[in-house]
């Protein structure tokens, strides 16, 4: 052997030691206790609400904390794109967090992979009677739910009453189907060349005409039928009539579509609000909300922010506690005055302040979303590795509605990918 | 000992050990430790299995992957374009023209300017109803809105553009620190030899800026298969897989779908293929050039 290949031996061997012990390092290892002196600390961790609503959770946890002796808490607020990360290298490293807010999405697709603790084991009857039955299923696979429905809302729709005047539409009678909604566009595109909404394009649509997503049991795609491509082929010619921007809306592209006037309606919960207020004051004092249009299945679609307790939690108990505690209907009708969201708890919408409106933006849209809640459910209902399906889902409508593939071919491609994933 | 403590290698190897420590855990080691992970189902959330070689074969069978490897590919069509321009704005730059350094400056900002902004600045540009298409209708030149970002068409070329838009200013200034160091004798005496403008740009300053083209070439055909902010910020790899790129599909692989076992095997093919390419990039620029260091 030559000394240069000796050498780069030598090399080797050292990089193997080197992985060998950095390896050993590892996370994984034993849990924390994260026990002081007999007292129970768990890491709370919430997304994008400090410092709005911190006064709302001292007080909330300085009340639990007072009931629980033997409990601390130990809140963080992190930003939503970093809570991901922040979740994943935490967990990693052996020192996973107690209790988490996440969007359902997200929470399916930890439950998917076994990541969090199963509350229908923990939850008595009546505690899960507490929540809307719609809103506490969407994270329920095979029998088992993957977290607590926390804050909530539902899609009204918002109008611009001036840009619908001068279309000759009278918004005193809004739309209240989806085909007339549709209808509305159209008259908006062509009386005064505006479109009428941007659209998102996620597997919520199959959702809002009564498309199922997956069969029965979640095994298997179920959304490859006519009516799915009647809504399809739909939903591309409303976008190139105009009634529809063509266009993969994301919400902050609709925020600025409906601010800047090129879109007459906008469809969305509560928190479009508070965009509108501060990026176009003048739209804002011309808009109002009324309740959405329906689809063929006549359900309003709720998009929840959940509590789960992952299974590296090193007190599980504790935290299904706290986080029943966070999620029952007191503390859900203080949380929803404090940050103008609604509540998934059957109690809290009798509160006077579901039921009246001072017929302010934020009141009318409120009350509106709030009556409805015991019709909502969420699209992603018991839908395993949600993630994976949904980019699927997404890129397919994207290819049949802005790239022009065949819908029937595009939907049986899809139904084959789904499956996969469904394999997993 | 003593005697190596005095060598010009101890002192070499002192300066480099921070760096080399550094590189160590952030660069070499998760490459190394993408080879095991890429053997099992890792998904840091849940009890891991090692699963052979499933991850690769399921690669080689995930049509998104082989969509997203193509338009990488694809991507690499700037990296000739980009060469060809920065080292004319290099030349143009290197004039001594009275104000040409705000024209250095300005050409720089965009490089210098954080990829998102610059992305979101874009996507302004060129949205539903953009300042773009508002100025082309005005020229007479369309009749209609172009969905510059929602047509699977154009989508990838205009992601492109953006890139070597942002990227010119950059190269521009490695080709131009390679001109200043052209020295100025060789152009005298070529000039004094009769040599016109074009034969001297022909004849020396090309052959003597290889060094730079290769350099620039390598790490430009590199930027370009790991292209992600501006795909990630603009289209998320749609319409549908029209601007599907290597990178984001292993970013959604992995950070958002926590499948890191199979993304792991997916950074390593990309890995091979940024590899060959090098190779391949090498073996055209084993001539020629001085040696600029």
């Amino acid at each position: 052997m030559t000394k240069k290949a000796k050498g780069r031996l030598r090399l080797l061997v050292s990089m193997l030691v080197l992985v060998v012990l950095l390896s050993s390092c590892g996370g994984g290892g034993k849990k924390p206790e994260n026990v002081n002196g007999g007292k129970v600390t768990l890491q709370f961790w919430t997304i994008a609400l400090q410092p709005t609503f911190t006064p709302y959770f001292n007080r909330v946890i300085a009340d639990y904390e007072e009931k629980n002796p033997n409990v601390k808490i130990d809140w963080k607020d992190y930003p939503y794109d970093a809570v991901t990360n922040k979740l994943l290298t935490s967990i990693a490293s052996g020192s996973s967090p107690d209790v988490v807010n996440l969007n359902t999405e997200f929470a399916s697709q930890m439950g998917s992979k076994g990541a969090v603790v199963d509350m229908n084991e923990h939850l008595s009857p009546e505690e899960k009677a507490a929540y809307f039955d719609g809103i506490y299923n969407s994270t329920v696979i095979n029998g088992k739910a993957y977290a607590l429905p926390w804050y909530t809302g539902t899609e009204v729709l918002y109008m611009n009453t001036k840009l619908v005047k001068e279309a000759g539409l009278d918004p005193a009678h809004p739309p209240k189907t989806r085909e007339e909604l549709s209808e509305w566009g159209r008259q908006v595109n062509r009386k005064i060349g505006k479109a009428g909404y941007a659209q998102q394009l996620v597997s919520k649509l199959f959702a809002i005409d009564g498309i199922p997503i997956l069969n029965k049991e979640k095994t298997a795609a179920a959304f490859n039928t006519p009516e799915a491509v009647t809504m399809i082929d739909n939903l591309k010619k409303q976008m190139e009539d105009g009634v529809v921007l063509k266009e993969d809306a994301e919400f902050s592209q609709q925020v600025k579509y409906y601010a800047g006037e090129q879109v007459a309606f906008e469809l969305a919960g509560p928190t479009f609000i508070n965009f509108i207020k501060t990026a176009a004051p003048d739209v804002y004092k011309n808009t109002i909300a009324v309740p959405v249009p329906t689809g063929k299945a006549d359900v309003r679609l709720s998009n929840t922010m959940d509590l789960v307790v992952p299974t590296k939690s090193a007190h599980v108990n504790e935290a299904v506690k706290f986080a029943v505690f966070l999620t029952n209907a007191e503390s859900q009708t203080a949380f929803s005055k404090a940050a103008n969201t609604l509540p998934s708890t059957k109690d809290s919408i009798k509160d006077p302040y579901f039921t009246q409106s001072d017929q302010s933006l934020e009141a009318q849209a409120k009350v509106v979303s709030a009556q409805s809640l015991d019709k909502a459910t969420d699209y992603m209902v018991g839908v395993p590795n949600a993630k994976d399906v949904n980019s699927a889902v997404t890129r397919a409508f994207q290819n049949i509605i802005l790239n022009g593939t065949d819908t029937k071919q595009t939907l049986t491609a899809l139904e084959q990918e789904v499956n996969d994933i469904l394999k997993q | 000992m003593i005697k190596w403590l005095r060598s010009e290698s101890f002192t070499a190897w002192a300066f480099m050990t921070p760096g080399l420590l550094l590189l160590a855990v952030f660069v070499f080691w998760p490459i190394i430790y993408s080879i095991p992970l890429a053997l099992t189902d890792y998904s840091v959330i849940s009890d891991t299995h090692y699963v052979g070689l499933d991850n690769f074969e399921a690669a080689f069978k995930d049509r998104n992957f082989l969509i997203s490897i193509w338009n990488s590919l694809v991507y690499v069509l700037i990296v000739p374009f980009l060469q060809i321009f920065s080292i004319l704005m290099a030349v143009l730059v290197n004039s001594r023209i009275p104000g040409i350094k705000i024209f250095r400056t300005t050409y720089y900002i965009p490089v210098v300017t954080s990829m998102v902004a610059v992305a979101l600045i874009w996507s302004w540009l060129l949205g539903n109803n953009s300042v773009v298409n508002y100025l082309l209708m005005q020229a007479g030149l369309i009749s209609k809105d172009i969905h510059w970002l929602s047509d699977s068409s154009l989508a990838l070329y205009v992601l492109m553009f953006i890139t070597m838009w942002k990227g010119l200013g950059y190269y521009m200034m490695l080709y131009l620190a390679g001109l200043q160091n052209i020295p100025q004798d060789l152009y005298e005496a070529a000039r004094v030899d009769g040599a016109s403008r074009w034969r001297l740009i022909v004849h020396i300053t090309l052959p003597l800026l290889r060094p730079y083209v290769l350099f620039c070439t390598l790490i430009s055909l590199m930027a370009a298969i790991r292209v992600f902010d501006e795909v990630y910020v603009l289209t998320k790899g749609g319409p549908g897989t029209a601007t599907l790129t290597s990178s984001l599909y292993i970013f959604q692989k992995g950070m958002e779908q926590f499948n890191f076992g199979y993304a792991s095997a997916l950074g390593l093919i990309v890995g091979v293929v940024i590899a060959v390419l090098s190779i391949i990039v090498f073996r055209f620029n084993r001539k020629g050039g001085i040696n600029p260091y």
